[in-house]
């Protein structure tokens, strides 16, 4: 079975127990002593990971590492359907990534800010929000403008990939950051959409969104 | 010269923005507003505050009829904003004052429009009512509304069909402090902008733009790109020019403290009174001998329900009579009742039957509920006998709304005799009938229904008095809890004996009156000018119920259970009496 | 006086005078200096290999993360060093700090559960503590479930000028191998304005309670540390476990509070509606009104 070394506030290990939990795949957790004990830093958890951080998953001996990869990985080897990370289609493919790599910038300044806010972290609280906020919003005229074309998710697609997903909790845990999304009306409709998904789980911070019509 | 902002109405969301079951996060003039589109379709702009403990109900639930705060979920009705449900007492019903704060709302030209106190109606602007419009995506600001407004001005776009234009021209057609009107002209032709300027805070505002006669635009995400993409550069512009100021002050918001009466715990209620005029919008046969009618407000918004709630309904005779409400949840626009034609009626439902008709006004009083309906049941069996339907309704569609488990066993005479059966129709595989059983059968189909009490079951049983006591016999047999069994009674079949007489002494108002015989304790109440609020006067509703602190009641309700009788804490003022010489009553 | 920022410092006398905790004894890294904030000021503060502690209003001369040597500490605040935690005081404390006597309890663990930060008032966060409706819908499926959601009548009294509520008795569903779902009965206990505990029947051994202890720092009017800390006779959880569980908890907590608005505390009676579950926070609304604080709340007065 899958291993997750897990911390339950990390945003970027809860981006792997929702996708574990949507695509349906079991899996243990190792919790990890990130805060108050620091033992990501540890001795012993680098001979796991170098580079001392979570989450990092084991597969039946084999471990990967960093958030964004660990997705491409479950999704790819795990979604039967090839809708979360569509490696069949080259375009559908190349904006995936794209907005991977958006999900790395909003986890460098909206988490970021959060990591500052929620425990302490020594980070340039200011420059953390503006840059979240640039990110926001391009993310809200990306999404309105889908919301124009009949579309609901940040790629061309009628079906969510690991992008929505990866940027969906930088998103919805902003708050805790001092971000507020009340500017933001496109993506506040977005994570509804994303909460009401098959399969959703949620962790500490989101709350609850209802049924759909 | 500046008008005061808070006597206009200002565009606070795109109608997009609010689909339904979702929660829009609004602002206006520094006030936060929680906006949110019901499944009948109203929008509902309200302060962004539960009563209970300031908790922004922008991050509640909208259940499409309800707004449910995330903390403790209580939930508000659609449309009056009324708190319809406490969790934490699923046993009693809300106070009918708790009410969270509203502001108007309208729709016009794609966008809802709000205010602090609006007057007369929305803007109107003439260019636009021609035409279909386009809404424009909103743009947020972080820079005050006038410099806003005032560089809004000077905002240069090409027309629809000329969006490669290289130098169109832009006129402007009209300008004050909240609003901008824009024609921009190229090749023969033009398009014109209004802009409206949100006022969110000192030092924020929402760009909201609607094209006029655009609906024709063969690229229609062309032009809102074409939009979006010269508004954000504005923005950029108008933003790096207020950045040169030090930012205003937060604009201040006066919340609104509730009334001392909700301050304290708990809250009385008020007398019998009809402060409500509905005029009759339907009347039809529902059953063989029962008429539904369907009474839409012609004041006010009328107040919310709550499941189980029923009304007084004064008569053009004089007289007056309780019937419960069947609407569903949320459903505020019109009251729903069910009257059956009493073979012996003494006035009430014949003169409902024969002389009510269609368009006719009757003076209700405000929805009262003293047959709550708990919604921390894992199992609630509803059973109705013949027009004791009427209540139940009300709870199954509740329970069905809130994804709870529960069964609705209707006894009739025969179909012909079942009312509302459209909503039963709706209420599908939950509603069991059964018909023309005898008094003997009824007993031994009710044993085989009610069966074993199992813990956080509850049982609601409304109809004929037989019927509710056999019901009550046969749950107590079964080992059910008197707290577990809830019942209402229609009237109250008993011999109600006023021949004794006593003392009443009463702890609050220091005050110790004489009840002799033949008046009760709610007129002697009355004749001293102490308010006590009262429905059906005949012992059955629960109303006029008041706290006794000594003394041995004599009870002669149908309302109160029997070990709620036993502990003999409460009366019903309207029929009950003492065994004491005194009574000792709690107001 | 030295301030950060926004506000200028702290000028409620009764909170001045109050014992605050800044940090957990385990986490003070021997002979640095360590900074946070308490009542709108940096303050330092370090422990030796003796174990003393000190705690200071921050100078230049003493940075963050660098070496300290006791003699270069000049005024030092008032310190204990109590419960795990580092205790300090801007003021000047009338009394001790308040007994836990479980602390000393050799059969129990003492865990530490971290200390995170809320941008919400102390009173704020002490009455979401207090509160036990909530339980069911903010930890819906942990602490409580639905449709299980009725608080019946408790007892609240002032003893010894600390708040004690009794008789607490809320729903909870099945949290482990060794706990059916069922009623089980609280009592919590507010013995300092911003210091708050709760107990209940351990699971482990229940002739014996488990505690838990938040001692909230008030850094700023509206931004908070709450430490958690928990004395427990449970013996199956790792601490390791019970640190993401108050985690996890205090998380769910979190937008909750930051969502509540205004977000000082009010203590006039018609700020806010009061029902019958909430007769432990109307009673520290008013315990905080007759003692005058002022910081973090907004006072019935104004």
């Amino acid at each position: 079975m899958i291993k997750l070394y897990d911390f339950e506030l990390s945003v970027n290990c809860y981006k792997q127990r929702l996708l574990m939990s949507i695509l349906d795949v079991p899996y243990e957790r190792v919790l990890i002593d990130f805060f108050p004990g620091w033992e990501h830093k540890g001795e012993e958890f680098k001979k796991i990971n170098p580079l001392g951080h979570i989450p990092v998953i084991d597969d039946d001996g084999y471990i990967l590492w960093d958030a964004h990869a660990i997705l491409v990985y479950l999704a790819a080897r795990y979604d039967s359907s090839g809708c979360w990370y569509p490696t069949s289609d080259p375009e559908l493919l190349g904006e995936t990534a794209s907005w991977l790599l958006f999900a790395e910038g909003t986890t460098n300044t909206a988490s970021a800010a959060r990591l500052h806010d929620d425990l302490g972290y020594d980070f340039d609280i200011d420059a953390c929000r503006a840059g979240a906020h640039r990110l926001f919003r391009v993310l809200d005229e990306h999404l309105w403008f889908r919301e124009q074309e009949g579309r609901d998710w940040v790629c061309s697609t009628h079906h969510p990939t690991i992008a929505d997903l990866a940027i969906f909790p930088d998103v919805m845990l902003s708050e805790e950051g001092g971000i507020s999304r009340q500017d933001y009306p496109a993506i506040r409709r977005w994570t509804d959409r994303f909460r009401r998904l098959p399969g959703f789980v949620p962790m500490s911070g989101i709350g609850p969104v209802g049924p759909g019509l | 010269m500046v008008r005061d902002p808070t006597v206009l109405w200002h565009p606070i969301a795109s109608v997009g923005d609010v689909p339904p079951r979702h929660v829009f996060h609004g602002q206006l003039l520094g006030r936060e507003l929680a906006v949110w589109r019901a499944d009948d379709g109203y929008i509902n702009v309200w302060e962004n505050r539960c009563l209970h403990r300031g908790l922004r109900l922008s991050i509640g639930v909208n259940n499409g009829h309800e707004l449910m705060c995330q903390y403790h979920g209580w939930r508000y009705a659609n449309r009056t904003a009324q708190c319809t449900y406490i969790p934490a007492h699923p046993a009693d019903a809300p106070a009918r004052t708790i009410f969270n704060r509203t502001f108007p709302a309208a729709e016009r030209y794609g966008l809802v429009w709000s205010g602090e106190a609006p007057s007369g109606p929305p803007p109107e602007v003439g260019v636009l009512d021609a035409g279909s419009a386009m809404v424009l995506r909103s743009l947020p600001v972080d820079a005050p509304p006038g410099l806003v407004a005032e560089h809004l001005g000077r905002y240069r776009f090409c027309p629809n069909d000329r969006l490669d234009a290289e130098e169109p021209e832009v006129t402007a057609d009209g300008h004050d402090d909240w609003s901008v009107l824009l024609t921009a002209s190229a090749g023969g032709s033009s398009t014109t902008a209004a802009f409206f300027v949100q006022p969110v805070d000192s030092n924020r505002s929402v760009i909201r733009g609607v094209l006029s006669g655009s609906g024709e635009a063969a690229d229609r995400l062309t032009v809102l790109r074409h939009h979006s993409t010269l508004l954000s550069n504005l923005r950029d512009r108008i933003e790096a020019y207020a950045a040169t100021t030090p930012p205003p002050e937060p604009m201040e918001v006066k919340l609104h403290q509730v009334s001392e009466q909700l301050a304290r715990v708990p809250v009385a209620s008020v007398g019998r009174h009809a402060p409500l005029r509905v005029r009759v919008s339907r009347k039809w046969k529902t059953a063989e001998g029962v008429a539904g009618f369907e009474l839409e407000s012609i004041g006010e918004q009328l107040p919310s329900h709550q499941p189980g709630a029923h009304i007084d309904v004064h008569l053009p005779n004089g007289l007056v009579r309780q019937y419960s409400i069947t609407n569903g949840p949320g459903e505020g626009t019109a009251y729903r009742i069910g009257v059956k034609r009493e073979p012996n009626s003494r006035g009430g439902s014949e003169c409902l039957h024969e002389s009510v008709r269609e368009g006719d006004v009757l003076a209700i009083s405000e929805p009262r509920n003293n047959f709550p309906l708990r919604r921390d049941s894992v199992r609630t069996i509803l059973l109705a006998g013949g027009i004791g339907i009427t209540p139940l309704l009300a709870m199954a569609q509740t329970l069905r709304k809130d994804d709870l488990d529960f069964r609705l066993h209707c006894f009739a005479q025969s179909p012909a005799h079942l009312a509302f059966p459209e909503l039963l129709k709706e209420l599908g595989s939950s509603v069991t009938t059964h018909l023309g059983l005898t008094p003997e059968a009824t007993v031994t189909r009710l044993r085989e229904l009610v069966g074993r009490y199992e813990t956080a079951s509850h049982l609601y049983v409304c109809g004929p008095g037989p019927m509710l006591g056999a019901a009550r016999r046969v749950a107590t047999e079964c080992g059910w809890p008197d707290d577990a069994i809830h019942f209402e009674y229609f009237r109250n079949d008993n011999e109600v004996d006023n021949s004794s007489s006593f003392e009443i002494s009463l702890s609050r108002s220091a005050l110790t009156l004489p009840v002799p015989a033949g008046k009760s304790v709610l007129e002697v109440l009355r004749a001293n000018a102490i308010p006590v609020p009262s429905s059906c006067e005949q012992g059955a509703c629960g109303t006029c119920g008041v706290t006794v602190l000594e003394g041995e009641p004599v009870h002669q309700d149908v309302y109160l259970n029997d070990s709620e009788k036993l502990a003999g804490d409460r009366i019903m003022t309207c029929v009950s009496r003492s065994r004491t010489d005194r009574l000792v009553l709690d107001i | 006086m030295a301030t950060i920022g926004d506000v200028a410092g702290c000028s409620d006398p009764v909170i001045l005078n109050e014992w605050h905790a800044i940090s957990a004894l385990e986490e003070i890294v021997l002979g640095v200096v360590g900074e946070t904030v308490l009542l709108d000021e940096r303050v330092g503060y370090t422990m030796f290999e003796d174990s003393a502690c000190f705690a200071w209003r921050s100078t230049p001369d003493l940075t963050l993360g660098g070496p300290v040597d006791a003699v270069a500490i000049r005024d030092p605040l008032p310190v204990r060093s109590q419960y795990g935690y580092l205790w300090t005081s801007l003021g000047s404390p009338a009394t001790e700090l308040f007994s836990i006597p479980e602390f000393d309890d050799a059969e129990r663990r003492n865990v530490h559960a971290g200390s995170p930060m809320l941008a919400t008032s102390a009173a704020r966060a002490v009455e979401n503590f207090l509160d036990i409706a909530h339980l069911a819908f903010v930890h819906q499926g942990i602490l409580g479930e639905q449709p299980h959601t009725e608080v019946s009548d408790y007892d609240v009294n002032l003893v010894d000028d600390e708040i004690i509520a009794t008789k607490c008795d809320f729903y909870i569903p099945k949290v482990g191998p060794n706990f059916d779902a069922g009623i089980i009965r609280y009592r919590y206990r507010v013995p300092r304005p911003f210091c708050v505990m709760l107990y209940w029947d351990s699971y482990d051994d229940p002739s014996r309670e488990d505690v838990i202890g938040m001692w909230v720092q008030p850094m700023r009017q509206e931004q908070v540390r709450a430490h958690r800390y928990l004395g427990t006779i449970d013996r199956t959880s790792t601490d390791n476990e019970i640190r993401h569980h108050q985690l996890l908890i205090l998380g769910q907590d979190k937008p909750i509070v930051e969502n509540q608005r205004p977000k000082r505390l009010p203590l006039h009676p018609q700020a806010e509606t009061p029902i019958r579950a909430d007769k432990s926070a109307i009673a520290y609304r008013r315990w905080l009104s007759e003692k005058g604080v002022t910081y973090g709340v907004i006072p019935a007065l104004t």
